[in-house]
């Protein structure tokens, strides 16, 4: 089982954020970043929809691990 | 003054801007503020105390992983998806191509201070053409059934023909020329409806939080059940969350195999033909005329994120899944086209034979899947832009590249508008292949007479592993779309988006994708409506019962089944109406809004009835399908299910207005009648078609408009009138696949969707209340304002008079009980198109009748704590007494359950 170069890069990444305990935003400068825009999923209920019907039309079967989903056989 | 609570030592302290702390507070992160003095019922506050009091308050969580997750809310999607038309090389496709219906619900709530419980409920339809195998144009394969029409995928033409190839294996047309360019085999669907039900039970501490869940999938052919664990951790002051997610899923295929493509498909493990299997083997089945594959597979996927604040104006998330597939991977509709070629031929044009091959995948997939995504303040603009990316690997050779960036844009009172652009990219798995070729003479097998039963090729001199799906190819794709958003009122968000998709093989990264003969686009559009439940926790709350439907109701709209309309009334809580009273109440203030689910399930089964009399085989065989005709098959049971969604708002004391999408599936089986005459080839091809298979629709049903209009109102009593239009947003054009070449046509009358016509849907509803015990009385009718829809027919008008009683055994808690007396006529006029009449339920007289109904209730009002202003009812109707117009399946009973919500 080959683990692709890029899953090393991103493990890097995760490594170098975790790190950044240093990048420090104090509590009051965290205004801008609970405007709603700022979400990472912004539209949470579509975006369950939309996965379901890529995930039916393309080979990839998402990054979800909520599982379910049903067949998409056709 | 206000004291947050986070997880620093000293509590911060804000002297003004309450209530906007406390809203931003619930809103990001729920949980109580603690007052150091009495709130003041007012609060001015300067835009720059605001700022300070906004950035404050996101101290105590980081972000929230999805902007619009309230800590109680309820939502509602529906969206539809289409692709567009193949190009078939010249062949005009006279199948529309796939397109789904779906439904989405969610709800969550709070169980306690730190327990939240979300249910998601989700249905899909399918329906339509697909490709299910793909071979060379010079093979004929799009064609239809070997006939030369321009019209393909009339019968998956999975062509076991002869064909010719150079000495280089390259495919030569009829006139000897190489001709190398592919199509695809088109096979239509009829509708399919897949349910899913999941749940997830939430615990949050101060610092971390624990969802588990689990869920179930049901469709027809495939069964999927599933559980899973996600986990949080806040590190780092909060600047930085950890997620860990894992899930396990459980899924078997029992899939049908088309019985128009079996005799051409041959079973790849062995190598015989699987149309002369008269046993199962190790793919196959054969029961009860139809041939069935059935396997099992297990999913395990494991996720692993983190989420990171940036600055103060961006933040980025870095993930990493890994999956692990096992077991049976393959898709049982697909199918691969091989050609035989004898060997030791010499001349320059060899010739050889071709079949369809079940596609054979390895039944093992490991994935591994990365992404990242970067979320940017735009300052000015006060606009957020959003990248994401990410790359899959796979173990079978598949990877994939997804690009996707949204830029959100707030435009002023409350609207919000989100351009985005998507772009996908796959590499072909390594078992792809468009068709196969083999140098090989398949061995004949011969019966007990000698007689050729079968034939069987060397299964050891194909590839091990193969499949044409074109999902499995390399290709690109580009999408675009747009998502407009409104917050209406505080709580309430209306969503709407539309994306258009384009896949092409020359949109593959690095080029050396799939042929433009695998090209197509599709479009999908969704709508989205959201209450924020928690934002209303701390407002005055009255409550409102609400109402459902009938088994008669759903006939009205719905044919073969019966409803209509009935209601009752409202405002106190002693006076619940039953579920399935309809309009039963108005709004009692201007400006009051209620959201309302509104579900009802009507089933019929049993024998035959003629009027209210139960009738033999022999005597549905030469009466029940008119003059000169002999029926064949009838129905065993039919099942429909409805949601509606109800949306009221009232612009003032006396006039409240109504809109009502609905949303209906539906199911039914159906039985050869013993005693008919001996049907000619075509008719069994039909009968098998209806006996062998549940038929399913589903989809948008019609919509309502109403508006209701106080008309007498004195303590303890309440008239009103309601006046309402349903407009035919349902389909009356369902039709079945073809079978055998023959094209079946329109699926029944009473498995349309909708009435076709507008209806005019009038009533008048009375309710009174006295101490715990309330009443109440409704008339109410539809009236087709259309003699015929635009499939040629129109369902019978329908009138409808209840009355119930209601007690209040608690404070919270009521039981009603209700008489129904519904009448219906029957259908007029006829479908306009292709059409196989072979049963009762294929003839318009057999529609209609006059129904008497008891229902029985319980309705529940929570008017304290957490989930304080939502109502719940259930009740159950029971037939007592049916007299059908002609010969009607009899009703088994309709349960209705509604819950509503006012503010």
């Amino acid at each position: 089982m080959k683990i692709p170069t890029s899953l090393w890069l991103v493990a890097s990444l995760v490594l170098v954020l975790s790190a950044s305990g240093c990048s420090s935003v104090a509590p009051w400068q965290r205004g801008i970043l609970a405007k709603s825009q700022m979400a990472l999923d912004i539209y949470p209920v579509q975006s369950t929809f939309k996965s379901h019907i890529y995930t039916s039309r393309e080979a990839v079967t998402g990054n979800s691990s909520a599982g379910g989903g049903g067949c998409g056989c056709n | 003054m206000a004291v947050i609570k986070t997880g620093y030592k000293k509590p911060i302290v804000i002297k003004k801007g309450r209530l906007l702390i406390e809203t931003v507070y619930k809103r990001l992160f729920g949980g109580q503020l603690i007052y150091a003095s009495k709130p003041k019922k007012t609060a001015t506050v300067s835009s720059s105390l605001q700022a300070l009091t906004a950035a404050a308050l996101t101290l105590p969580g980081l972000m929230p992983l999805s902007a619009n997750a309230a800590e109680e809310e309820a939502s509602f999607l529906y969206g539809y998806y289409e692709e567009g038309s193949r190009n078939l090389s010249g062949v005009k496709s006279r199948f529309n191509p796939i397109a789904v219906n779906s439904l989405l619900g969610s709800s969550t709530i709070k169980l306690a201070d730190r327990i939240k419980f979300a249910f998601n409920y989700a249905q899909d339809t399918w329906s339509g053409a697909t490709p299910i195998a793909t071979a060379p144009l010079a093979f004929g394969g799009n064609g239809d059934n070997g006939q030369g029409h321009l019209v393909g995928g009339a019968t998956p033409y999975l062509v076991n023909n002869n064909v010719s190839f150079d000495r280089q294996l390259n495919p030569l047309s009829n006139s000897g020329a190489k001709n190398i360019q592919l199509a695809h085999t088109i096979s239509s669907a009829s509708p399919e409806t897949r349910n899913q039900g999941d749940f997830k039970l939430g615990y949050e501490w101060d610092e971390a939080a624990l969802d588990v869940g689990g869920g179930i999938s049901e469709e027809n052919d495939y069964h999927s059940q599933f559980g899973n664990m996600a986990g949080r951790w806040d590190l780092n002051h909060k600047l930085t969350q950890l997620h860990l997610g894992q899930s396990y899923t459980n899924s078997n295929t029992t899939a049908t195999l088309d019985h128009d493509a079996t005799p051409y498909i041959w079973e790849t493990s062995t190598g015989f033909n699987a149309f002369n299997r008269s046993n199962h083997d190790f793919q196959l089945t054969k029961s009860g005329g139809n041939t069935f594959l059935t396997g099992d597979r297990q999913d395990w996927r494991t996720s692993l994120g983190l989420t990171q604040i940036v600055n103060e104006t961006a933040l980025i998330e870095a993930g990493f899944g890994f999956s692990r597939g096992t077991g049976y991977m393959a898709n049982p509709y697909k199918a691969v086209e091989l050609a035989y070629i004898a060997p030791g031929q010499t001349a320059n044009v060899l010739t050889g034979q071709t079949v369809g091959l079940l596609e054979e995948r390895p039944s093992e997939r490991n994935q591994w899947i990365q992404n990242l995504r970067y979320v940017q303040h735009i300052k000015g603009l006060d606009a957020a832009v959003h990248f994401d990316y990410s790359f899959s690997h796979d173990d079978w050779g598949v990877n994939a590249h997804t690009f996707q960036s949204d830029w959100v844009q707030p435009i002023g009172s409350g609207w919000a508008i989100t351009p985005k652009i998507r772009y996908y990219s796959q590499s072909a798995a390594n078992f792809y292949t468009p068709y196969l070729v083999t140098i090989q003479s398949p061995t004949f097998i011969y019966g007990a007479n000698g007689q050729i039963i079968g034939k069987q090729f060397d299964a050891s001199k194909l590839p091990t592993y193969y499949s044409s799906d074109p999902r499995l190819s390399g290709y690109g794709a580009l999408s675009g779309g747009i998502t407009l958003s409104k917050q209406l009122v505080a709580g309430i968000r209306l969503e709407a988006s539309a994306e258009y998709y384009t896949h092409a093989g020359s949109l593959k990264l690095g080029g050396g994708g799939e042929g433009a003969y695998a090209d197509y686009n599709s479009y999908l559009v969704n709508g989205v409506l959201n209450v924020d439940l928690s934002s209303f926790s701390t407002a005055v709350r009255r409550h409102n019962s609400m109402s459902m439907m009938s088994s008669d109701d759903v006939e009205e709209d719905h044919s073969a089944h019966s409803m209509s309309a009935n209601h009752s009334n409202h405002g106190n809580h002693g006076a619940h109406a039953p579920a399935g009273v309809m309009f039963s109440h108005m709004l009692e203030k201007p400006n009051d809004f209620m959201v309302g689910v509104r579900y009802m399930r009507d089933t019929q089964s049993g024998n035959i009835l003629q009027g209210s009399t139960n009738v033999s085989n022999l005597t549905l065989v030469n009466n029940a399908c008119g003059g000169n005709s002999k029926c064949y098959d009838t129905v065993r049971s039919m099942n429909m299910n409805m949601i509606m969604l109800d949306l009221m708002y009232a612009p003032t004391d006396w006039l409240t207005l109504m809109l009502m999408p609905q949303f209906v599936d539906m199911n039914m089986s159906s039985r050869a009648l013993t005693g008919a005459p001996t049907p000619t080839f075509n008719e069994q091809m039909l009968i098998d078609h209806h006996t062998l298979h549940e038929h399913t629709t589903g989809g948008v049903g019609d919509t309502g408009m109403y508006a209701m209009v106080k008309l007498f109102e004195e303590s303890g009593h309440h008239i009103h009138g309601t006046l309402g239009m349903s407009a035919p947003t349902g389909s009356v054009d369902i039709k079945f696949r073809d079978t055998h070449g023959i094209d079946v046509g329109f699926q029944h009358y009473g498995m349309q969707l909708g009435s076709g016509t507008w209806d005019f849907k009038p009533s008048l509803t009375y309710t009174g209340n006295i101490d715990r015990y309330s009443w109440g009385a409704q008339l109410s009718g539809t009236k087709r304002l259309q003699n015929s829809n635009a499939s040629g027919y129109a369902l019978g008008d329908i009138f409808q008079s209840t009355a119930w009683g209601s007690y209040g055994l608690l404070e919270w808690l009521s039981t009603s009980i209700r008489g129904v007396y519904t009448v219906q006529g029957a259908i007029t006029g006829a479908f306009n198109g292709a059409y196989n009449p072979l049963g009762p339920i294929d003839y318009t007289s057999n529609y209609g009748g006059r129904y008497w109904d008891v229902g029985f209730g319980v309705n529940a009002f929570v008017s304290t704590g957490t989930l304080q202003g939502n109502n719940l009812s259930f009740e159950w109707l029971q037939p007592v007494h049916t007299d059908v117009n002609g010969f009607q399946l009899p009703r088994s009973g309709a349960l209705a359950a509604t819950w509503s919500y006012v503010f």
